[in-house]
């Protein structure tokens, strides 16, 4: 246990650091926003093109697919940097993150070719369908059948909360291709095509404002969807589901973090004298540590869980404190709480209830915090189930 | 930053759980005499807040606590036997004062380190019957409470809560209701789930605060503060849900919960709640 960062991490930080000072797009450069989290405006995919092409976009993986081949504690250090100045690396952050990792670790040489490394340029944007009217928290439950005739899928069915399915050019779609199996065991992958016949998309309005697009319903009605479309084997589904999520879940937490340190400046005021401010540093400090005992080998998958439920929940609980202490003012909506980052979203320097609802997506997407807890009192603390 | 006890702080944490549980029974000056020969007074911070974590864990009756992170800081010296400081500037609920070799007091003037048979100390009753607590007639005390006494009660706190969970996971496992285990049910689950949760938190920040003095950190102020609030946050929680989820049995004196219950309510009690060092993060 030591403060300081290995040298090889420091290296690393450093020369990320100077990458980015040297090709970070300028404020007029980067002036039209990104309306949903698959549309990305030209300047943010020549932005995403040039992280991929310098092997700055997922560190991680090999250079064929945007990284250096970085160690844990390295790509903790480039999403670090990337927090600390306020940076989107993608626009697209479901695509890069879930869809194009997990085409990586279960999708053909074909695959790959074909969707992963489109998505990873911002050629392409793509959105991922597991949600279904009746399948939230309980994914293995979902319905959307997809029946296979030859070399062709049949899809018939719905996905809900399918986040920026509309300005998508394809899914990832889990969906039922033996329903005879138990729930967990007939579930497939399947990459289809937004504008094949029979997708229609229906995009939603969120609490925050009813011209906020960004949910969607997905209709699939007769969907027909060649069978080299299937990513990992047939009715190997849940598998992958599982290490699609999991692709991000490691470092989620440093979202949270960097909400908690927006927190920090923006409710400074505030906050001056108040106990909740001194809570809210607690937490971003235990949440950095706790975050960095996950690089080491006391990784535990469970652990994760814990960080979940620690970063969001502290999120909710100080932007509640900062809504309530701005009193009458905090009324005031659409308004502005935190400084312009041109290179980031802007719904983080939103209204203070803005801020308060979303964080509501912390403690509800992404397996709610009431999953959460039974996943640390059954996996980690041995409760029966 | 490195956050990952290496493998000897591992292995010292398995021999002090190891000792722990064999001395466990034997007399207070046996698991004393045992915790000299093993040199862990000596040990450096970080050792420090695992040896104290697993002692807490034991509701440990010995004068550990008080002669490594509360004589020892402020006399720069570990003393003849136990010892105890005084340095909040009351002179009130000293912790062994009534037992210690020798005390270290804090003046306006510096340090004075006198022996604990010249001291008027006092002992008072307190909630938890093993620890020894006293009023020290001694005047013109000044204040100045070390990183190292902070951090202390902080790992001392968070072991005790470790154990409550620890009882509580055993009792909800085993005990039935409605013929389902107690721990079967979600209400009982999300509480616990909580308390590992606080747990988690207070260890964090206790190991930074005992890096932060190891390291001889700028941050090391606040980081005790930090651990001392996290630390009576977690009290708070585990001894709420644990009491309540151990049902009418956790409320006798035949149930060792009390112990532990007492030893990490007293924890956050002594040397300011964690309301005090919210207040003391925030004023630095």
């Amino acid at each position: 246990m030591k403060l300081a960062d290995d040298l090889a991490v420091e290296a690393f930080r450093a020369e990320f650091s100077a990458f980015l000072d040297a090709h970070l797009p300028t404020e007029a450069e980067a002036r039209e926003r990104s309306r949903s989290t698959a549309h990305v405006p030209g300047w943010a995919r020549r932005w995403q093109r040039t992280l991929f092409d310098a092997g700055w976009l997922l560190p991680g993986q090999p250079p064929e697919y945007g990284g250096r081949n970085a160690t844990l504690p390295q790509q903790l250090a480039h999403l670090e940097e990337l927090a600390r100045r306020r940076i989107y690396h993608s626009f697209n952050p479901q695509g890069l993150g879930i869809i194009a990792a997990s085409l990586i670790t279960f999708g053909t040489e074909e695959q790959r070719r074909r969707w992963a490394v489109p998505i990873l340029r911002a050629e392409i944007t793509a959105a991922l369908g597991m949600s279904e009217p009746e399948a939230g928290s309980d994914l293995a439950s979902l319905r959307t059948r997809a029946t296979l005739d030859g070399d062709t899928f049949t899809v018939d069915g719905q996905k809900i909360w399918t986040s920026g399915a509309h300005d998508a050019d394809v899914l990832l779609a889990f969906v039922r291709t033996d329903p005879d199996a138990p729930r967990h065991k007939g579930l497939s992958a399947l990459l289809i095509p937004t504008d094949t016949v029979g997708v229609v998309r229906r995009p939603f309005g969120s609490i925050a404002a009813q011209e906020d697009l960004d949910f969607n319903e997905v209709f699939l009605t007769g969907v027909r969807v060649p069978r080299e479309n299937l990513v990992g084997p047939l009715n190997e589904g849940w598998r992958v589901a599982n290490g699609s999520l999991g692709h991000e879940r490691t470092l989620l937490w440093l979202s949270y973090a960097e909400r908690l340190e927006d927190l920090l400046r923006d409710a400074a005021g505030a906050g001056a004298g108040q106990e909740w401010y001194a809570t809210l540093r607690m937490d971003l400090t235990a949440l950095r540590l706790l975050g960095y005992r996950q690089l080491g080998p006391d990784r535990d998958p469970a652990g994760i869980s814990v960080l979940k439920l620690l970063g969001s929940e502290a999120v909710q609980s100080a932007t509640l404190h900062a809504l309530e202490a701005h009193g009458a003012e905090a009324l005031a909506h659409p308004a502005r709480t935190g400084p312009y980052h041109h290179m980031h979203h802007e719904h983080f320097i939103t209204s203070w209830f803005e801020r308060y609802a979303r964080s509501f997506a912390g403690t509800i997407a992404g397996g709610t915090s009431e999953i959460q807890r039974n996943i640390i009192a059954e996996r980690i603390l041995g409760l029966p189930r | 930053m490195e956050f990952e006890l290496d493998e000897e702080q591992r292995m010292l944490r398995r021999t002090v759980r190891e000792t722990v549980a064999k001395v466990r029974g034997r007399s207070e000056e046996q698991q004393w005499e045992t915790y000299l020969r093993l040199g862990w007074l000596e040990a450096p911070p970080l050792e420090l807040a695992l040896i104290l974590e697993e002692l807490g864990h034991a509701a440990d009756p010995t004068p550990f606590l008080a002669t490594a992170t509360w004589f020892a800081p402020l006399a720069g010296r570990l003393p003849e036997g136990s010892g105890t400081a005084v340095f909040d500037g009351t002179g009130r609920y000293v912790l062994d004062a009534d037992r210690a070799d020798e005390v270290a007091l804090l003046t306006p003037g510096g340090v004075t380190v006198v022996p604990g048979a010249d001291i008027a100390a006092e002992r008072v009753a307190v909630l938890d019957p093993r620890l020894h607590i006293a009023h020290v007639g001694a005047g013109d005390l000044a204040v100045g409470v070390p990183d190292l006494a902070l951090m202390g009660l902080a790992a001392t706190c968070v072991g005790a809560c470790r154990r409550i969970l620890d009882l509580v996971l055993d009792h909800v496992k085993q005990r039935e209701q409605f013929g389902r285990p107690l721990g079967s049910f979600q209400a009982v689950k999300h509480k616990a789930a909580d308390m590992y949760v606080a747990v988690e938190r207070a260890r964090a920040l206790t190991h930074f605060s005992a890096l932060t003095i190891a390291e001889e950190d700028p941050r090391r102020g606040d980081a005790a503060h930090m651990a001392k609030a996290a630390a009576g946050e977690c009290q708070r929680v585990v001894f709420r849900h644990g009491l309540q989820l151990f049902g009418a049995m956790g409320f006798t004196w035949e149930n060792e919960l009390q112990y532990h219950l007492k030893r990490a309510q007293a924890c956050d009690l002594l040397l300011g709640t964690a309301s005090v060092h919210r207040k003391s993060l925030l004023a630095s």
